[in-house]
């Protein structure tokens, strides 16, 4: 229980230092921004204006808080080491699975409250326009948030053995674009043999299926690839699995 | 080592090496070589040594933040990476750093509450010392715009702020005005005098000097000499005298 | 295990991972059509491969639907080289309008909008049926259950067999949907009045009127409407 507190700390830290972060506001200043120039693909889309905002909305809300994503899972612990304020945190009476659990709920905290953020922002666009938003509008949302807390998931565990914040990025941006290739990766493997074959099964252990949470792209009307418990499971493992790795680095790291 | 019932901290033929990649492999650097020293109950001992003789690895491997290649440390019995010993254990690193969008009570209530501190108790304590390191006017200041002094300051009050019975401060004056080194050596004595056992490193021969029963005299590594005060006060040329002997005639030899 | 406790089950729920993303791979059929079924137009090959590969489909399908309609709203491209005018209501070749509508369909098989503009633009106003009912049975492989294919196809039928009555009877259930195509409105709206329906033309006008954004739609509306009024002895 104690160690729960500790995390929780470590979290609500966590999560009041990135909001105070001059890069949250800057990028949720962004965000508002760009989310208002969908007006013009609307108005271009003519009739289809309401699925056209909607599909741009969305898909900037998820690049934009991908991108800080990335940026704030690669210095997370990082930047703590570089700075040391990790000294001062770990000197106490802290356990590490505590400490690395506080920041990981917290940049996942953090990716739901620009989320929201933006979501209200692009509704409040739609109600401009006299739209409505699409029945799938929530889950789509919530899906990206699935999404993006898998990857920061890896992100966090690949920061702790990588050589750089950028060689973070870089490689959890190769494996988010990697996690949308499965139904690809998948044909591939079916007409495949020999060693492509192999590399591309493993390949498909390995790495996230990140269309699995793919709401965005479907329409209300298509059934989801997996069903919830399923879902619930696979999110949980991917949010666990890269945690208990990073535990592994983790522990025996000096300071 | 007597192993005695009053030993706050001791460090039993500890050794410990840095590997440094290079370009044809892996250089292991050996940062301490067999050093065994105990401190009592009470007591304020410090440490004094040239740039790399170890002073910082001890202290680091003291509050768990480094681990020992061979040899044995134990702060009040147990592990330094025990959560009970931790909780008795207050640091300062050398130059400390502060999240910089988080005030000073901010970051104080955070190390507090990290430590143990809740409620009522928590204000209470943070009050205290803040008032007691002279951060008062200051208090409600981003550490980003703290000076080094402050910084200090700061640094000594998250060390103490949960009434630790061991500090251990790496270079606790380092970089202080006279007036602020004075203000922190009657605070290191209060706190002795309180009971609190104190361990300091510093370049500053005079400040250990005034401060300390007893000086470990540290040199490439190795524990070379123990010095009492008794000594450097008998002897001609005082602590900075037995110091430079040691130094240019020692290397590694007997405490 | 006891020694290490935390590595044993890092690697245990590695293992059920790797079983789950198994299942997922080879368990779960994907909603979309495989990659090879993407044709490239219009040098789209490296935007295709964006899209893909930051799961952004939909937006890409979206896109490709603005830009099919600016071709269509521009003049065919033979009729501009010959010196014609804009031609009536979208006829013209447009060879390049059945390439960009089944890009569309392969990167979003769900844009059903999609699918029906270009199926009725082909049928009714490019006077090209068959390739309008291939395409819409391509459409239709995706979404078998999609009624509003089926409607249309029939509607395609009875066109062919040159019976606009029955054509404006079939697609009626269609232009009853509140995100109908435009384009799919303003043909039953045509084929009520060709077959002397002035009512029923008269309230799909006012509805086009209403709620269509395209002003070339809502201005011919407009006309249709005031046409239409002396008939029916009904305000504007």
């Amino acid at each position: 229980m104690s160690h729960l507190l500790t995390a929780l700390k470590v979290a609500g830290h966590s999560f009041a230092e990135n909001y105070r972060s001059r890069f949250f506001a800057l990028f949720l200043v962004f965000a508002g921004v760009l989310i208002y120039s969908s007006l013009l693909a609307g108005v271009m889309a003519v009739d289809e204006e309401a699925r056209v905002i909607t599909d741009f909305g969305l898909a900037l809300m998820e690049l934009i808080t991908l991108a800080y994503a990335l940026m704030a899972s690669a210095s997370a612990i990082t930047r703590e080491m570089e700075t040391k304020t990790i000294y001062l945190v770990l000197s106490r009476p802290v356990s590490r699975p505590a400490y690395l659990a506080g920041r990981a709920a917290a940049l996942y905290a953090v990716l739901a409250s620009m989320l929201a953020v933006m979501a209200l922002i692009h509704l409040s666009l739609l109600w401009v326009r006299g739209l409505a938003p699409a029945p799938m509008y929530l889950k789509a949302v919530a899906f990206i948030w699935c999404k993006l807390a898998v990857i920061t998931s890896a992100a966090l565990f690949i920061s702790l053995f990588s050589t750089s914040a950028v060689s973070t990025v870089v490689i959890a941006a190769i494996l988010w674009t990697l996690g949308h290739f499965t139904a690809e990766a998948r044909f591939l493997a079916s007409r495949s043999t020999g060693a492509a074959a192999v590399l591309l099964s493993t390949a498909s252990l390995v790495i996230p299926d990140l269309q699995l949470f793919n709401a965005r792209d479907l329409a209300s009307s298509v059934p989801a690839p997996a069903g919830p418990a399923f879902l619930a499971a696979y999110l949980l493992l991917w949010l666990v699995v890269p945690y208990l790795f990073s535990l592994l680095l983790f522990r025996k790291k000096e300071f | 080592m007597t192993g005695r019932e009053d030993a706050v901290l001791t460090l039993s033929e500890v050794h410990k090496s840095y590997r440094a990649p290079g370009l044809f492999g892996t250089a292991v650097i050996p940062a301490l070589r067999g050093v065994s020293f105990e401190l009592v109950r009470g007591e304020v001992a410090g440490l004094l040594g040239l740039n790399g003789a170890g002073k910082t690895t001890i202290m680091k491997l003291a509050t768990g933040l480094l681990f020992p290649g061979s040899g044995s440390i134990s702060v009040f019995g147990m592990p330094p990476s025990d959560m009970r010993a931790k909780k008795r254990v207050g640091y300062l690193p050398e130059l400390p750093y502060f999240y910089p969008a988080s005030t000073a009570a901010e970051s104080l209530r955070y190390y507090a509450g990290l430590s143990g501190l809740g409620g009522a108790e928590l204000d209470r304590r943070v009050s205290e010392v803040i008032e007691k390191v002279g951060l008062s006017p200051h208090a409600r200041k981003k550490a980003s715009e703290f000076s080094k002094g402050m910084m200090q300051r700061l640094g000594i009050a998250q060390a103490v702020v949960h009434d630790p019975d061991l500090l251990i401060l790496d270079e606790p004056v380092s970089g202080l005005d006279p007036l602020a080194i004075h203000d922190i050596r009657v605070l290191i004595s209060e706190l002795n005098g309180s009971g609190k056992t104190v361990f300091l490193s510093s370049h500053s021969i005079s400040e250990l000097e005034k401060l300390s029963g007893r000086v470990f005299i540290m040199v490439q590594g190795a524990l070379v000499r123990t010095v009492e005060r008794r000594e450097w006060e008998s002897s001609s040329g005082g602590l900075e005298g037995i110091f430079v002997n040691t130094v240019k005639g020692g290397g590694p030899g007997g405490a | 295990m006891k020694k290490y406790p935390d590595l044993y089950l890092a690697l245990f729920s590695a293992v059920v991972l790797c079983l789950a993303g198994r299942w997922a791979f080879l368990g779960t059929r994907s909603p979309f059509p495989p990659p090879d079924s993407i044709r490239e137009v219009r040098r789209s090959a490296v935007g295709d491969a964006i899209a893909l590969s930051l799961g952004l489909r939909r937006l890409a399908a979206d896109v490709w639907f603005i830009r099919l309609m600016q071709y269509y709203g521009a003049p065919s491209p033979e009729s501009a080289e010959a010196g014609a005018g804009p031609q009536e209501y979208g006829a013209g070749a447009y060879p390049e309008f059945l390439p960009m509508a089944r890009h569309i369909l392969a990167l979003d098989p769900y844009f059903t909008n999609a699918a029906l503009f270009s199926a009725g633009s082909l049928a009714f106003n490019m006077n090209r049926p068959e390739e309008a009912v291939a395409f819409l049975e391509d459409a239709m492989s995706f979404a078998p259950r999609e009624w509003k294919y089926a409607t249309l196809l029939s509607a395609i039928g009875y066109s062919k067999a040159k019976d606009p009555r029955k054509v404006a009877e079939t697609i009626t259930p269609l232009l009853n949907e509140p995100d109908c195509p435009v384009m799919l409105r303003q043909l039953g709206a045509f084929l009520n009045k060709k077959a002397g329906d002035y009512a029923a033309a008269y309230r799909i006008y006012g509805d086009i009127l209403a709620t269509s954004k395209d002003p070339f739609y809502v201005d011919n509306a407009r006309r249709e409407m005031e046409k239409l009024a002396p008939l029916l002895r009904a305000p504007l």
